[in-house]
């Protein structure tokens, strides 16, 4: 016996209501994974540039005391180089200054520049030329000065004279003229 | 009083509860936490590149004044670096001398840096000028050298004998180095 005359629908357990939910819920869920996995992406990129930063830093750091010393060295290069330079120009001076001391009477034969003293042979028509001319002025210069004659085949005096400064009084003098 | 419910809603107040607590256990468990880890990292991150930055910049900086250093003495690094060459010497300083002799090359001090050479010189000179100007170009030459005492001026005839001792530095940057030439130079 019939009671309707339509044919029964059948009952499914995924009605709109639960179609509705599961789409909803699939979209919210989705969006959160998604969330999810860019976060875990993000967090393994940070640490990745994060150890490539530690690289980098440590190349720069190895880089930076290599260059520091190459710059140390030049430095140390510029002042010894510096230093000869002047001592070589010391020197010249030092060279042109005995040869105008020297009085055009008094002929020299021979010089002799030590680090701390002067020997100088030479040739002097007599004493008192030598005595006011030449030793004058060495011993204005020199701490010690001796000085010893011979006479020469044309009457005239051949001459040793030996000057020395000494280190201890010249250093004394220094410090009592910066005083 | 009786409150009927269909057991359709039951089902779907059911899913709507397992799927609400999901997404809670989700989100406090996993989402949350991760989500703090990013924010902690991300400032770590910014923190590192300002100080990878800055040290970036150190080290332009410090980069600067080594090329500014290397210019500006060009001459003496290269000067320091030469072998010394005593035929090359000759050749360039033999205007200043009438004669110039240069004794073997000895190795006289060896500090951690520098290396000190020394060589004799006896020389033949018209006048004094001549050596001054030596000794001017002796600061231009492609060496550093320094001319130590004793120096002796003796007259010869016309001319003057002069005899001192020369000392060449060469830069020590490498142990293995080979040392400078040595060979008697006579003109």
């Amino acid at each position: 016996m019939k009671y309707s005359y339509i044919t029964p629908r059948k009952k499914s357990a995924f009605t709109t209501e639960v179609q509705l939910l599961i789409l909803f819920f699939s979209i919210t869920l989705g969006m959160l994974f998604i969330t999810y996995l860019f976060l875990l992406f993000k967090d393994y990129s940070f640490i990745e540039d994060m150890n490539d930063i530690a690289l980098t830093q440590s190349e720069l750091s190895v880089e930076v005391s290599q260059m520091k010393e190459q710059i140390e060295f030049i430095e140390k290069e510029n002042l010894l180089a510096q230093k000869i330079y002047t001592q070589n120009t010391v020197l010249k001076d030092s060279i042109t200054n005995l040869f105008d001391l020297v009085p055009q009477r008094i002929t020299l034969s021979e010089a002799n520049l030590l680090e701390n003293g002067l020997i100088l042979y030479g040739i002097t028509p007599n004493k008192d030329v030598y005595n006011f001319m030449l030793q004058a002025p060495l011993r204005s210069i020199f701490h010690r000065t001796y000085s010893s004659f011979h006479p020469a085949d044309n009457g005239w005096l051949r001459f040793v004279s030996t000057n020395y400064i000494d280190e201890e009084l010249s250093l004394s003098q220094e410090i009592e003229s910066e005083d | 009083m009786k409150i009927s419910i269909s057991r359709q809603h039951i089902y779907l107040l059911s899913l709507l509860t397992f799927f609400l607590v999901f997404v809670l256990l989700f989100s406090f468990a996993l989402l949350i936490p991760e989500g703090k880890e990013y924010r902690k990292d991300r400032i770590e991150f910014k923190k590192e590149s300002k100080e990878l930055r800055k040290y970036q910049n150190f080290h332009s900086e410090v980069q600067v004044r080594l090329k500014e250093l290397q210019s500006e003495n060009r001459h003496i690094i290269t000067a320091f670096d030469a072998t010394f060459d005593p035929y090359r010497f000759q050749k360039q300083h033999r205007d200043y001398f009438s004669a110039l002799t240069l004794s073997e090359l000895s190795r006289v001090s060896d500090d951690d840096e520098f290396i000190a050479y020394e060589v004799n010189t006896t020389s033949e000179i018209s006048t004094p000028k001549s050596f001054y100007d030596f000794l001017d170009a002796v600061n231009k030459s492609d060496w550093i050298i320094s001319v130590e005492f004793p120096i002796n001026f003796k007259r010869d005839g016309e001319m003057i004998k002069s005899s001192f001792t020369m000392k060449v530095f060469c830069a020590d940057k490498d142990s293995n180095r080979t040392e400078p030439s040595v060979k008697e130079v006579a003109e």
